[in-house]
């Protein structure tokens, strides 16, 4: 590493600390006062962080302008139980060979509907592509050549990439193009998720000014209700990560992660208007409905109330 | 009160205003000291130390803080908003003296520099080369600032809702530092400001200033 780049860091370290109660300010000082070049390094530092402080609040990428949809960027990921991505290839094979539910693509005019209730279903599809059905979801499939796909809920799609069809997915107010391969869409409410595992997607809507194209490791987080789209990075591990029974959300709105509770853990909550926006960070195992809830009000440091029709989530007193 | 008392503190009592007065006066050698480091340059040392005991003269009583971290701390803040009307200026100047070329001959588009408009086109390619910046950040660091700056999580709730220590938090801070500090500073956007050009920046009006 080279002097400028120890410098940097030194005085990347003294930033950070400056916030400690207990910071050494004599310490600092004495660093400052050992080389003139600490004083420009800490400076562009701490100017880097003011940037970055006014940003707060601005973080939406692209700005939907109007009404309705928005996607939103989530992080779901794919930590499997056992074995990643080839053992999913294979399981997606084997569903195909054994036809859990195999489409006809060409004889058909009916759209196949399929809903799922407490449990996920997988659905296959005659190319070899599949998708995993959430539970409380619905997917329709029009039967024609172009397939096209309406999704309601969350699944997990493993679709098989050819240029010579245009797939097409409505999923809330957003359509998703031009897919290849493995990705994850939670439409609920007017909230769109679409999250990227491998390959790359468009996703388009009235309300974007234009396409936005998604490639792995990329989320998008729609919300159709304040017109806002935002793209994030998102965890591997984390894309798809319901069909482990966790849910690992960043920086998400408390609205969509009880969406998600609703859905994956079955259980009801709602939210006093004045948490709806509050972010959540963090990893809840869905397994046990309850055990989630009260992980999530500990970890937000919230009241959880039980009330007749499920439960509800109250700023502490 | 006042006196020589402590570094761990807590315990200086009195009304507001002269809370932090006494403290600051039994620190003042230190903190003027600490100024010079943070500046490199001693006059501008004593201005602002000025500047900081007016401001601590202001400061409501607070039981609970330790005053003289209160006072080193808000020192330090000093310096920094320094930096930033200073960056400020030069990147309003640098703007107006781009606008004004590109659009010389469309004058009737050409917008009156003196409008906060152009400060507000500023300010948005600067938020849109700062999410950039966090956007390529390693996903660890990326996570703790984001957390940290963006949501207003003191680093222990990141701490813990990261699910790691305290110190590891720290680290992916520095780290995230580390790295808008270069990104910002490639695309331009935190320029060292030397300490000639300050003092003529200091002086009078930016506008005059040299650099860009």
């Amino acid at each position: 590493m080279s002097d400028d780049d120890r410098i940097i860091e030194q005085a990347a370290a003294w930033h950070v600390a400056s916030e400690r109660d207990d910071m050494d300010w004599d310490g600092f000082t004495q660093w400052l006062e050992a080389d003139p070049r600490h004083r420009t390094a800490y400076d562009e530092v701490a100017l880097a962080g003011a940037l970055v402080d006014e940003c707060r609040g601005s973080q939406v990428v692209v700005d939907t302008a109007e009404a309705e949809p928005r996607v939103v960027a989530l992080r779901r990921s794919a930590g499997r139980v056992a074995g990643g991505w080839q053992t999913w290839a294979g399981l997606a094979i084997a569903a195909s060979l054994v036809a859990v539910m195999v489409v006809p693509q060409f004889l058909k005019s009916d759209p196949a509907i399929y809903q799922t209730g407490s449990a996920t279903r997988q659905v296959a599809l005659a190319d070899g592509s599949s998708v995993l059905l959430a539970p409380h979801s619905r997917l329709t499939i029009e039967d024609d050549r172009q397939m096209r796909m309406a999704l309601t809920g969350g699944a997990w799609f493993d679709i098989r990439h050819d240029p010579s069809r245009s797939l097409e997915i409505a999923a809330g107010d957003v359509r998703i193009t031009d897919i290849g391969t493995k990705f994850d869409v939670q439409a609920d409410k007017g909230q769109v998720r679409v999250e990227v595992g491998e390959g790359a997607v468009q996703v388009a809507s009235q309300a974007l000014a234009q396409p936005i194209r998604l490639t792995r490791g990329r989320g998008l987080l729609f919300d159709g209700s304040r017109g806002t789209a935002l793209v994030s990075p998102v965890q591997d591990t984390d894309i798809g990560e319901w069909r482990s029974g966790r849910l690992t959300f960043d920086s998400a709105p408390l609205t969509l992660v009880a969406a998600d509770l609703a859905r994956y853990a079955g259980v009801n909550v709602t939210l006093p208007d004045a948490l709806r926006d509050r972010r959540f960070s963090g990893s809840l195992v869905v397994g046990d409905g309850e055990a989630a809830l009260r992980d999530l009000s500990q970890l937000m440091d919230l009241e959880l109330v039980r009330g007749p029709d499920g439960y509800r989530l109250e700023q502490r007193r | 009160m006042g006196s020589d008392n402590t570094e761990t503190s807590g315990n200086e009592t009195s009304g507001s205003g002269d809370w932090l007065t006494g403290i600051f006066e039994s620190h003042r050698g230190e903190l003027l000291r600490f100024l010079t480091a943070r500046c490199g340059d001693r006059e501008e040392a004593e201005d602002l130390l000025q500047e900081l005991w007016i401001k601590a003269s202001g400061q409501p009583a607070d039981p609970i803080a330790n005053g003289r971290a209160y006072l080193f701390r808000m020192a330090n803040n000093l310096v920094l908003d320094q930096r930033r009307a200073r960056q400020r200026a030069m990147a309003r100047d640098h703007n107006w003296l781009e606008a004004e070329g590109q659009m010389a001959d469309v004058p009737e588009k050409r917008p009156d520099p003196a409008l906060p408009a152009d400060e507000t086109i500023v300010k948005q390619q600067e938020a849109e080369l700062v999410r950039q910046a966090i956007a390529a950040l390693p996903p660890g660091a990326q996570k703790a600032l984001r957390l940290h700056r963006l949501e207003g999580l003191g680093q222990a709730e990141v701490a813990q809702v990261m699910g790691i220590s305290r110190s590891g938090v720290e680290k992916h801070l520095a780290v995230a530092m580390k790295h808008l500090r270069n990104a910002l500073a490639d695309c331009g956007l935190i320029a060292p400001v030397a300490s000639k050009e300050k003092k003529a920046i200091r002086g009078g009006e930016p506008r005059k200033d040299t650099g860009t």
